[in-house]
C-alpha cells in the first residue's frame, strides 16, 4: 500500500478488513494474542474510568444492554429489544434470559437496576454519572424487563445505554467496591474475564467459554475465538514497533505515522487505519469571552490566517486528513457543507486584523495594539499530549507569527494549572479531543451553556448554546440533524473553535491476525472478540 | 530519632507543597467530566473538604496507625500499589548499582595511571555514557539486543533474562561517572610516598593497585554513594518505562501530575527510609575502608 492511499477512508479500511479476514480463511479457535498498547488503564472499572485508551480493554470484559453500530444505529445485546415511550422519559428493555457474570450471577432486570443506582448515587462519585443527568431511576417490570425512567428529556440516552462506561457489572462486584485494579473481583459478562494484572506490565484476560450473548454488530457467535489476550503496556513509539517486528507481540496499536508504512508495506505485517474523528475532531477550543479573543475578527484572523493542509501532512505524512469541523468526516452527524468554507486567506486575516485596531508592529514583528502584543496562549495539559499534536501546534504557531504577526503561544501545562484554568475560567485555547457517544452531547460538551469546556464562563453564546440543549432534548432525528448541522456551522464561523485534523487510530499487526475492527461508539479498537490467529 | 525527624520533614515538606501546587485535587480527579456536585462528592469521598491541617492531621495519624490510605486515583490501596511495585524496582536499582561499581573498578584499575592514550579514550568513552540520556541509551540497547539479535525479551518482570538491559541501561551512565571519580583519586593515590615503599619491596602492580591504592582511593567514591542511589533511583523511572516494566517509577510519576497525595507522601516515607538507611550504611563502609575512622 502506498502512502497517498492510507487518506482513503478510514470506514472504507475497516470494513474492508473485515471482509478480507472473510474472504481468506475460515476463522479458527485457540491462539493466545500479545496485544502491544499506549497507555496503561489507571482504573479497570468502565464506571471509573475516563481514559479513551482504557475502554477498548474494558471492552474485553464488560458488555453493554445494546451495542452501536457504524452507521450510527444500534443492535441488540445483553437486550434483545427496547423501546421509548411517547413522552420519551421511559425506556424499556427487553433482556436475554441466559447470561450470566463471570462470577456465576445471573444477569437480570434487577441487575441493571444495581448498575445504573450505583452510577447515579453521589456518595460514589462516579464519573459515568455525566451520562445519567437525565436518569431518575428504573423500574424492575419483570425479572427480564426493565424501565429507565428519566426525569426530563435527553435524546443521546439511548446512545449512552450502549455506552462502556455505563457497562454492566454483577452486583456482587459492585457492593464489594474498589474495581479500579481489575482481576476476578471485576464480574462482567464479558467474552473475556479477567485473569490477571501486573501493574506497570501487563493485564491476562482468558476466554469466557460460557459466552453465548455477542453483539448485534459482531461477526460471529459464541465464545471469543482466542483462549488468551494479553495487553503489555509499552508506552515508547520505537519500543511497540521493535516488539512488534521483533515478534515479541503480534499486534500493536499507536503507531507512529512514520512507521506506518514501513507495516503496511511490509510481508508478514499489516496497517488498519480506524474511522477518522469518528467523534471529534482534534480542535482549538477558543475562550471568545477573554480579550482579545473576545473579537470575532481576532477569532476569524487566528482561523484563517494560515494554510493547515500542509501543516496536517508534514506531520502526518499523510496519513490523516485535516479538519473541517469539529465532528469527524466519518462520523454520521458530520457537516459536510463546512469543506472548503473556511481557512487559508491571510490577506482577509490581515484586513481583519488591522480592521480590529492591531495595526503597529513590535521589534519581533508581532502585532500591537496600545503597547500589548497580539498574544493568545494555548494551555496545553502535558499529560494530553500525544501523536504529535504538540509539533502540529508548533507549525500553526510559525505560520501564523509569519503571515498576520499573531502571537499563538504554546505552553505546555500541568494537569492541575489546566484545572485551575478551567474552574476559574482563565483558559485561553484549549486544545482537545473528546469522545461522547452522541453529538449533540459532544457539542455540549465543548460550547454548551454550562459545558463550555466545563468552565465557569459567564455569558456564553446564547444561539449556540439554545441549539445545543434544544438538540439534547428532541427525540425527531431530522430537527436533530438540521440542529447539529447548525451548531457546527456557528462554531466554525464565529470562529469559537478552529477544527484542525481528524486523528485515526492506528492498527499494526503479523499478518495472520484476523478480524481486527474498530469500534464505532468508542471511536477506538474493538474487543478482541472477533479476533482470531490464522494457524501457519 | 534522626530518621524519624527526617521521615516527618520531607512528608510534611511534601504535603505543602503538592497543596501548593496549582489546582485542586476535586478538579484534576474530576478531569474532563462536568456533573453538578460531582466534585462536591468527590472531595467529600477523599475528605478535600476539610481544611489543610484537618487533612495533614488526619494523615499522620493514619500513618501513625500504619494506614496508608487509599490512592485517589487508582482507588486502590496505597500499600497494595507502592508494595506490589517495590520489589521489581529494587531489583532493577540493586542490579544496575552492582553492576556500575564493578565495572567501574575495573576499568579504573585497568587505567589509573596508565598511558596517555588509553587514559584518554577511557575518560571519552565515560563522558560519553555519563552524558548519554537514560531513555536512548535503552532504546538503542533494545534496537541491538531485543528488535535485532533476539537474546532478550523487551519487557516485563519475568526471569533474569529481562533485567539485563534494563540494568545496563541504567549502570552505564553511572559507572561513566564513578570510574572518572575513582581513576582521578588512584591516581592521586599511586603518587604518595608508601606506594614507593611498596612498590621497592618487589610487590606485583596488579597487586599494589588492587589491595592498596584501590582502598584510599575508595573514599571519594563512597562519598558519592548518596548520589549514586538517587541517580539509580532516578534512572529507573525512565528505564521502567522504556522497557516496560513494573515499578515505582510509572506510578509515582502519574501520581505527582494528578496530585495523587496519598500515593506520593507514601513514595516520600519510603524515599526517606531508604536515604536514612543508606547513609547509616556508608557510615559503617567509611570505618571499614579507612580504620583510622574507629579511633573517633
Amino acid at each position: 500500500m502506498k502512502k497517498n492511499n492510507l487518506l482513503m477512508s478510514g470506514v472504507a479500511i475497516a470494513l474492508l478488513a473485515t471482509n478480507a479476514a472473510g474472504a481468506e480463511d475460515k476463522p479458527v479457535s485457540g491462539g493466545a494474542l500479545r496485544w502491544g498498547v499506549t497507555t496503561e488503564p489507571a482504573c479497570f472499572d468502565p464506571h471509573y474510568s475516563s481514559q479513551q485508551a482504557a475502554f477498548f480493554v474494558s471492552r474485553n470484559y464488560i458488555d453493554s444492554l445494546i451495542a452501536k453500530k457504524a452507521d450510527g444505529t444500534f443492535a441488540p445485546w445483553l437486550a434483545t429489544e427496547w423501546s421509548i415511550s411517547a413522552d420519551g422519559k421511559e425506556y424499556t428493555y427487553r433482556l436475554r434470559e441466559d447470561v450470566v457474570f463471570h462470577d456465576g450471577e445471573k444477569f437480570d432486570a434487577a441487575a441493571v437496576k444495581a448498575n445504573y443506582d450505583f452510577v447515579k448515587k453521589p456518595e460514589n462519585a462516579v464519573t459515568a454519572v455525566s451520562l445519567l443527568q437525565a436518569y431518575d431511576h428504573a423500574e424492575v417490570v419483570s425479572s427480564f424487563v426493565v424501565k429507565l425512567v428519566l426525569s426530563t428529556l435527553d435524546s443521546s440516552f439511548l446512545e449512552s445505554t450502549s455506552n462502556v462506561k455505563l457497562g454492566l457489572i454483577s452486583p456482587k462486584s459492585l457492593a464489594k467496591g474498589d474495581l479500579c485494579g481489575g482481576g476476578r473481583a471485576l464480574a462482567g459478562t464479558g467474552p473475556f474475564v479477567f485473569e490477571s494484572y501486573t501493574r506497570g506490565q501487563s493485564a491476562v484476560f482468558a476466554r469466557n467459554a460460557a459466552y453465548n450473548w455477542a453483539p448485534g454488530n459482531a461477526a460471529h457467535g459464541g465464545p471469543a475465538y482466542l483462549d488468551r489476550v494479553t495487553f503489555r503496556f509499552l508506552p515508547e513509539y520505537a519500543v511497540r514497533t521493535g516488539a512488534l517486528t521483533s515478534g515479541q507481540v503480534d499486534l500493536i496499536e499507536g503507531v507512529q505515522p512514520t512507521d506506518a508504512p514501513l507495516f503496511a508495506e511490509q510481508p508478514g505485517f499489516k496497517l488498519l487505519t480506524g474511522p477518522s474523528g469518528a467523534s471529534t475532531s482534534f480542535t482549538f477550543n477558543i475562550n471568545y469571552t477573554r480579550p482579545p479573543a473576545d473579537d470575532v475578527r481576532v477569532r476569524r484572523a487566528l482561523r484563517d490566517g494560515f494554510d493547515l493542509e500542509p501543516i496536517v501532512k508534514q506531520v502526518y505524512l499523510g496519513t490523516v486528513p485535516r479538519a473541517w469541523s469539529i465532528i469527524g468526516p466519518a462520523n454520521p452527524a458530520y457537516n459536510k457543507a463546512l469543506v472548503g468554507s473556511w481557512g487559508n486567506d491571510v490577506a482577509g486575516a490581515n484586513k481583519l486584523l488591522d480592521e480590529a485596531g492591531w495595526t503597529s508592529r513590535d521589534s519581533e514583528g508581532f502585532r500591537t495594539k496600545d503597547g500589548k502584543r497580539l498574544s493568545i496562549e494555548v494551555g496545553y495539559p502535558q499529560p494530553y499530549v500525544r501523536d504529535n499534536r504538540d509539533i502540529l501546534i508548533q507549525g500553526i504557531q510559525a505560520a501564523l507569527r509569519k503571515n498576520v504577526g499573531l502571537d499563538l503561544n504554546l505552553r505546555l501545562i500541568t494537569a492541575g494549572e489546566y484545572a485551575k484554568n478551567n474552574a476559574n475560567g482563565t483558559w485561553a485555547i484549549y486544545p482537545n479531543t473528546d469522545n461522547p457517544s452522541d453529538p449533540a452531547r459532544e457539542l455540549w460538551d465543548m460550547l454548551g451553556s454550562k459545558g463550555f469546556l466545563y468552565s465557569n464562563i459567564p455569558n456564553p453564546d446564547q444561539e449556540i448554546t439554545g441549539q445545543i440543549d434544544e438538540s439534547l432534548r428532541t427525540t425527531d432525528p431530522v430537527r436533530k440533524r438540521q440542529l447539529t448541522d447548525a451548531i457546527q456551522k456557528r462554531g466554525v464561523d464565529q470562529a469559537f473553535i478552529v477544527p484542525l485534523f481528524a486523528p485515526s487510530w492506528f492498527l499494526a499487526a503479523k499478518s495472520n491476525v484476523n478480524g481486527l475492527g474498530f469500534e464505532a461508539g468508542l471511536d477506538s479498537p474493538s474487543s478482541a472478540y472477533d479476533f482470531w490467529i490464522a494457524k501457519k | 530519632m534522626t530518621s524519624l525527624v527526617v521521615a516527618w520533614a520531607s512528608v510534611t515538606a511534601t504535603f505543602l507543597a503538592l497543596h501548593a501546587l496549582p489546582g485542586r485535587i476535586q478538579d484534576i480527579l474530576a478531569g474532563d467530566v462536568e456533573y453538578p456536585g460531582l466534585r462536591e462528592a468527590i472531595a467529600a469521598e477523599w475528605g478535600l473538604d476539610q481544611s489543610l491541617p484537618v487533612q495533614y492531621f488526619a494523615f499522620l495519624s493514619r500513618i501513625l496507625r500504619g494506614d496508608f490510605g487509599t490512592s485517589y486515583v487508582l482507588r486502590q490501596p496505597v500499600i497494595e500499589v507502592v508494595g506490589s511495585q517495590l520489589l521489581p524496582t529494587i531489583e532493577l536499582a540493586l542490579t544496575a548499582g552492582v553492576l556500575a561499581i564493578m565495572i567501574a573498578g575495573l576499568v579504573a584499575l585497568l587505567t589509573a595511571g596508565r598511558g596517555r592514550f588509553s587514559r584518554e579514550l577511557a575518560s571519552f568513552v565515560e563522558l560519553v555514557f555519563a552524558s548519554t540520556p537514560v531513555f536512548w541509551l535503552g532504546i538503542l540497547l533494545l534496537m541491538a539486543f531485543s528488535f535485532n539479535l533476539r537474546w532478550f525479551p523487551v519487557s516485563g518482570a519475568e526471569g533474569w533474562e529481562s533485567l539485563v538491559l534494563p540494568a545496563i541501561t541504567l549502570a552505564l551512565p553511572t559507572a561513566g561517572l564513578l570510574t572518572q571519580v575513582l581513576r582521578e583519586a588512584m591516581e592521586k593515590t599511586l603518587d604518595q610516598p608508601f606506594v614507593t615503599t611498596v612498590r621497592s619491596r618487589g610487590v606485583g602492580e596488579f597487586v599494589i593497585r588492587w589491595r592498596h591504592v584501590l582502598r584510599h582511593a575508595l573514599l571519594p567514591a563512597v562519598t558519592l554513594g548518596g548520589w549514586l542511589i538517587g541517580g539509580l533511583l532516578g534512572g529507573a523511572v525512565i528505564t521502567e518505562k522504556v522497557f516496560g516494566r513494573p515499578g515505582l517509577g510509572t506510578v509515582t510519576l502519574g501520581a505527582v501530575l494528578t496530585h495523587d497525595v496519598p500515593v506520593v507522601l507514601t513514595v516520600v516515607l519510603l524515599a526517606a527510609f531508604i536515604h536514612v538507611a543508606a547513609s547509616t550504611l556508608l557510615d559503617i563502609l567509611y570505618v571499614l575502608i579507612d580504620p583510622r575512622l574507629r579511633a573517633q
